[in-house]
């Protein structure tokens, strides 16, 4: 009986999910939609109200004019590969091994320790950038690419670390025990053992890296000042000094994030699983 | 006893792995800590090529106490951080719990999730300045035709309309992340929970009140807690759409410490202002761990 009359409310409330979920559609796309939609469309086809969609006002002319005009923006987008290539491939080259000891080699207050890595990404920006602004200005690095990457490194270490360490906990300890009786020892077990059943949460945590290095501001605006410019920098930019030709600024955002946008949709399952669940589990 | 022996190679391996990466987090993380603070203490000044520093003891912070804008500072943050505490959690369970539902799984709406999520907030933030532009944006041009609004409006020139503003562009783009943290904890709640919610006759509200919501009670409060620890670091669209203007309406502390360091040179004060902004994230990021821990124990037990 009550089941039945669970059902019978059942048709009532599957009508306000699909509301909902258009709803949803609606908050997340429309913004993006704009942004795409603008960078596609003549100028004087925006400053119009309301804006002028015929087909001829389409156009990829905002593309080739901000790729031919703003040099900035190559350059902008080799120094945000290059700084979030680097900090990533560091960050999993050294943020694996510590993985891996913080959840299996029984060093001493492992957890404390992953704790306090997990910690440190909280940290915020503004705490550490006085004091790297004065020491990298000292050494002559300010608008670095590298100097840049390494100050990455110090975020993108603890995302690796913390997404590798849930992983590696729930890995079976037969494994590595046959792996001993076979005479392999720690170092060998982890190459050739641990690490290649690790390739997605390895391919999480690389996303999860790149993305947050691609995207970062904060420090770009303090580190760089003009041949490092990464992307962020260069959009910003763009938005104060050309602010009225709008299709040529959201042709440069689009650019800017497709990359990035790319990889989330490729890797969205690891993300949710990899980043997500991570963020919860002790 | 060889397992004695296997543990000690495994325990000095271990401390071999963890070397590198321990060394480069204290060099890039723990040495500005202490740095902070040594310049909190102390009166910097840029000049000519040079820096020169001189002890002021608690000069900076006693500064703070007196000063306006920090206070103003201070206000603006509790009231944006509150807002948008509650705002992204609530729509974030909203949305995790329709893409939990078997309507929502289709993979579209991951997609729709994890693109707000990846997009740089810096090209948010220009993408809102293009869309609430006074003259051309799309906003004032769809109010008015559904004869909302009778006049174009400058929306970001009024104090409250652009901290309003502020707010809800930084909702939009905090949202997908909470929301996918809520989505994996609500996938862990156990559907024979359900079952037995449903076979006692409970409605859906009810089992949502006396299933879902306390099983979830350790989700939010994370949720809760790194959303906080986030909108204490809010930057980017205050940058790009109002500097803290009109009128230091939009200047929240981290915006403040930033301009006081960087364009008003005024290093010392600025590193006292974000050793503020540390010891609450810190507090924070203690309540966080131990938010984090009666669950493990639970689970070692």
């Amino acid at each position: 009986m009550s089941f039945a009359s669970a059902r019978g409310r059942g048709r009532g409330f599957r009508l306000l999910v699909v509301v909902g979920l258009i709803l949803f559609v609606v908050w997340s796309a429309a913004p993006i939609l704009w942004l795409i939609v603008s960078s596609l469309m003549q100028q004087q086809a925006l400053i119009v109200q309301p804006p002028d969609f015929s087909p001829s006002n389409f156009t990829l002319e905002n593309f080739t004019e901000v790729i031919l005009s703003a040099a900035s923006l190559g350059r902008g987008i080799l120094n945000s590969f290059i700084v979030a290539l680097f900090s990533t491939a560091v960050a999993l080259v050294i943020g694996a091994p510590a993985a891996y000891a913080l959840a299996r080699l029984a060093v001493p207050r492992a957890n404390a320790l992953a704790f306090l890595v997990l910690a440190t990404q909280m940290l915020p920006g503004i705490a550490i950038a006085i004091p790297l602004f004065l020491v990298i200005s000292r050494l002559g690095l300010i608008d670095n690419v590298l100097a840049l990457g390494m100050v990455y490194l110090s975020f993108n270490l603890p995302i690796v670390i913390w997404i590798l360490r849930g992983f590696f906990l729930a890995i079976p300890e037969g494994i590595e025990k046959a792996a001993a009786v076979d005479g392999a020892g720690v170092v060998g077990t982890f190459l050739h053992i641990v690490l290649p059943i690790s390739i997605p949460p390895l391919g999480a945590a690389a996303v999860f890296a790149f993305v947050e290095a691609w995207n970062e501001f904060f420090f770009a605006l303090i580190l760089t000042r003009q041949d490092a410019q990464t992307v962020p920098l260069v959009i910003a930019q763009f938005a104060g000094q050309y602010q009225t030709l709008f299709g040529q600024m959201m042709a440069a955002a689009t650019i800017s994030i497709a990359p990035v946008i790319a990889l989330a949709i490729i890797f969205r399952n690891q993300i949710v699983r990899g980043f997500a669940d991570g963020m919860m589990k002790g | 006893m060889p397992s004695t022996s296997f543990e000690r190679r495994r325990r000095r391996a271990g401390l071999l792995f963890v070397a590198p990466a321990a060394i480069v987090l204290l060099a890039i993380l723990a040495y500005p800590i202490v740095e902070s603070f040594i310049l909190s203490t102390q009166s910097v000044r840029l000049v000519a090529g040079g820096v020169t520093k001189e002890w002021n003891s608690f000069g900076n912070y006693i500064r703070l106490a007196g000063d306006e804008t920090f206070r103003r500072a201070v206000v603006n943050t509790v009231f944006f951080s509150f807002g948008e505490v509650a705002l992204v959690v609530s729509i974030s369970l909203a949305v995790a719990l329709l893409l939990n539902h078997p309507l929502g799984r289709w993979g579209f709406f991951r997609i729709m999730l994890v693109i707000p999520w990846a997009i740089a907030p810096v090209a948010n933030a220009v993408l809102w300045k293009w869309i609430l532009n006074s003259n051309y944006g799309i906003l004032n041009g769809l109010l008015k035709s559904l004869g909302l609004i009778e006049y174009y409006q400058v929306w970001l020139a009024r104090p409250w309309s652009a901290f309003g503003f502020l707010l809800f562009i930084d909702v939009w783009k905090s949202v997908p992340f909470i929301a996918l943290l809520l989505l994996a904890g609500l996938q862990r709640v156990p559907s024979s929970l359900y079952k037995a919610a449903y076979m006692d006759g409970a409605g859906r509200w009810q089992a949502f009140r006396h299933v879902t919501l306390p099983t979830m009670r350790g989700a939010l409060a994370i949720a809760v807690v790194l959303q906080t620890i986030w909108s204490l670091r809010v930057f980017e669209i205050i940058f790009v759409l109002t500097r803290g203007g009109p009128a230091d309406a939009t200047v929240l502390m981290n915006f403040l410490a930033y301009r006081v360091t960087f364009n008003f040179l005024d290093i010392g004060y600025g590193a006292a202002i974000a050793n503020i902004i540390f010891a609450l994230t810190f507090l924070l990021a203690i309540t966080y761990v131990w938010l984090m821990q009666p669950r493990k124990r639970r689970v070692s037990s």
